[in-house]
């Protein structure tokens, strides 16, 4: 048994917990399916618990960690992480061509591509969604609100 | 039998449209381009392009999906042959003979052959997926409600099962996956259910779900990891071609592994990285030169191509049938049938016959561009396969961000990819299934009608689900659907076993790449 897989159970019974508590407010008709799916989880996850229980006793408890997050490079996965959610931030204001540069350039320059390189990824991906997107199949890209104020 | 040839004709009338020519050519050489690389799988590759097809005809949609998992399959064969690395675990076996081949300075003769069998795998699959589709279709016209609350849970007892390295792990993903497809207003009485602001109303859009679950999660698996360099991808000199004595040689491969392929795909739970093992397999036991094997033989390299295209249309059958896709990427096809307003089955082969009909003759033509731009432009994908993950990360963000938001336009469908791309990483860290959520989503909302409606007819009497022989039917379907992840691993184990046996080969390393 893996202690990492204590996570995946807890997780699973918060899951259900979260939705039968909402359940319950919903009228009796309505009701139906999501109690199948909550019973239907719930004791899925039961059943996992029970083999986690029985092969802890014959083989004992191992960590998974190191399983699960081997290799794994934290600054790399945070910065690329955070770098995305940015992104994000960046198109809901400034729309999508400024944060789409900056956000590739920053990531590539970190993912130590040679600026060459990374200048031809930007402008590859930059010409493939404007006249993929935007020209051809008339995608409307976000524009973003500081820039929509900006524009009036 | 007229109807059905007018309607196979005029499929490929309509198929012949320079649009659909040009999004055939556009999808396989996107596909191809997708599957060289290592790391990107056919599925993320369609989930990927799903929100460009929704602006065209449903058809011409389809033909993109099709053309790009013709061509990822293809592909994963070119980074196999030349750099050792398959690029799709469908070419895991190709590694061993191709770049047997490689080193022995006929990378294009391999290459070649991999085209060659690849093209009449996928051609001869378009054979069962014309005369089987119809047959089958017609089977779920007898199915009413409670048959098809059944067939969902088959549905999602086999993908389940598929992939995952712990059964119940795997139903667990299907259930959680049920769960989340209950957000949104009740489909009956238009209650609202789980929704924390209306934008929900509709439920959880599918297709940001798949972009997530399937390329924003791969993102962030290839992100965690140390960015190493590709390995020179081998220049060939030698001619791309076989003799005529070779090419007789492969003939009976070819047709042994479409057999085994077809039979593969249409079988829901198995998919193209056991068929390339066991169409590898089959090539070495009726080869005349057994000798070769492990040094670089043709036949190795045409059993397991044609062997993996050949599920391609096999794993269509069901698909479209009776909605249970086979493997992953049938699962974000079904999807991208789904958005479409369609629903797999006889509506099909009744009231959409014409759309479906110029599907296939897209998917039959598709082959022939399979083989046209994979022969041209082998060399050019050499050299695409050594991209760097570095370059990858940052791009596929940016196109899962545009696809995403391409569908309603709205920035909550991004906020929505990126929450199931976090959560599909989480889920294949954990060895849960994310192929499972994606048909959970997508089967949830037939299952619970068909629950519902056949439990409002009975006045809620439960015996109503347990009333028809294709009920009892289909609870045995579902009982071996569970139980058939033990019989496929085995399966899988064994060729793979007998696949690397004397060739010194190490299959952990060629299949270690992950991929959806």
């Amino acid at each position: 048994m893996k202690k990492t897989d204590i996570g995946v159970v807890s997780f699973m019974y918060i899951v259900c917990a979260f939705f039968y508590y909402h359940m319950t407010k919903l009228k009796a008709s309505s009701q139906t399916y999501p109690r199948f799916t909550i019973i239907l989880l719930f004791g899925l996850t039961t059943l996992y618990l029970i083999q986690m229980i029985v092969a802890a006793k014959k083989y004992g408890v191992e960590s998974g960690v190191n399983e699960v997050f081997k290799d794994f490079q934290p600054a790399q996965f945070f910065v690329c992480l955070c770098a995305t959610i940015l992104y994000l931030v960046g198109i809901y204001f400034f729309g999508f061509y400024i944060p789409t540069v900056i956000f590739m350039a920053v990531v590539l320059l970190y993912l130590r591509v040679p600026p060459l390189y990374a200048a031809i990824a930007i402008v590859v991906i930059v010409a493939l969604i404007y006249f993929a997107f935007q020209r051809f199949l008339g995608v409307k890209l976000p524009v973003g609100t500081i820039m929509k104020a900006l524009k009036k | 039998m007229l109807e059905t040839l007018s309607l196979m004709g005029a499929g490929f009338l309509n198929a012949l449209s320079p649009i659909n020519l040009l999004m055939m050519a556009g999808g396989v050489a996107m596909g191809i381009v997708i599957g060289c690389m290592p790391g990107l799988s056919a599925a993320m590759g369609v989930a990927l392009m799903l929100p460009m097809t929704f602006t065209m005809k449903p058809e011409t949609g389809l033909i993109v999906l099709g053309a790009i998992y013709c061509g990822a399959i293809f592909g994963g064969s070119i980074s196999a042959i030349l750099i050792h690395t398959p690029g799709t675990p469908a070419s895991a076996a190709t590694a061993i003979e191709g770049y047997q081949m490689t080193l022995r300075g006929q990378a294009g003769k391999a290459l070649f052959t991999a085209c060659y069998s690849s093209f009449w795998g996928g051609l001869l699959s378009c054979i069962s997926l014309y005369f089987f589709s119809p047959l089958l279709a017609k089977l779920t016209l007898k199915f009413m409600s409670a048959e098809y609350f059944w067939l969902s849970i088959f549905g999602l007892t086999i993908i389940a099962g598929v992939s995952s390295k712990s059964i119940i792990k795997g139903l667990m993903s299907g259930a959680l996956g049920l769960l989340i497809s209950t957000i949104g207003l009740d489909p009956i009485s238009g209650v609202k259910r789980f929704m924390p602001s209306s934008y929900f109303a509709e439920g959880i859009n599918t297709t940001c779900a798949l972009i997530g679950l399937f390329s924003m999660s791969q993102v962030f698996i290839l992100a965690e990891k140390k960015i190493k360099a590709r390995a020179q991808a081998t220049k060939f000199t030698d001619k791309m071609s076989l003799s005529r004595e070779e090419r007789r040689i492969i003939r009976p491969t070819i047709f042994r592994s479409w057999i085994i392929g077809n039979l593969i795909g249409i079988l829901p739970g198995a998919g193209a990285s056991i068929a390339c093992f066991l169409g590898y397999n089959t090539s070495r036991q009726f080869s005349k030169h057994k000798e070769q094997f492990g040094k670089g033989s043709i036949e190795g390299v045409a059993g397991s191509e044609a062997a993996n295209n050949a599920v391609t249309g096999g794993s269509l059958i069901p698909t479209l049938t009776l909605g249970i896709p086979g493997e992953s990427v049938t699962a974000v096809l079904m999807g991208g049938l789904v958005i479409q307003g369609l629903t797999p089955g006889p509506e099909l082969f009744g009231k959409y016959a014409p759309m479906t009909y110029t599907f296939f003759a897209g998917f039959v033509l598709v082959q022939f561009f399979m083989l046209g731009i994979g022969l041209i432009g082998c060399r050019g994908f050499a050299q695409i396969s050594r991209l760097s993950d570095a370059i990858l990360i940052p791009c596929v963000t940016v196109l899962c961000f545009v696809g995403s938001y391409a569908i309603h336009k709205n920035i909550m469908d991004i906020v929505v990819m990126l929450t199931f791309g976090v959560l599909g990483y989480l889920m294949r860290k954990f060895d849960l299934n994310t192929a499972a959520v994606v048909l959970a989503l997508i089967l949830g909302p037939i299952g619970e009608k068909g629950l519902r409606n056949a439990l409002r007819t009975s006045r809620g009497d439960i015996k109503v689900l347990f009333s028809s022989v294709v009920c009892w039917v289909l609870i045995g379907l579902c009982i071996v659907g569970i139980l058939s992840p033990i019989f496929m691993n085995r399966l899988e184990k064994q060729a793979e076993k007998d696949a690397v046996a004397g060739t010194g080969e190490d299959v952990e390393k060629l299949t270690e790449e992950d991929s959806v």
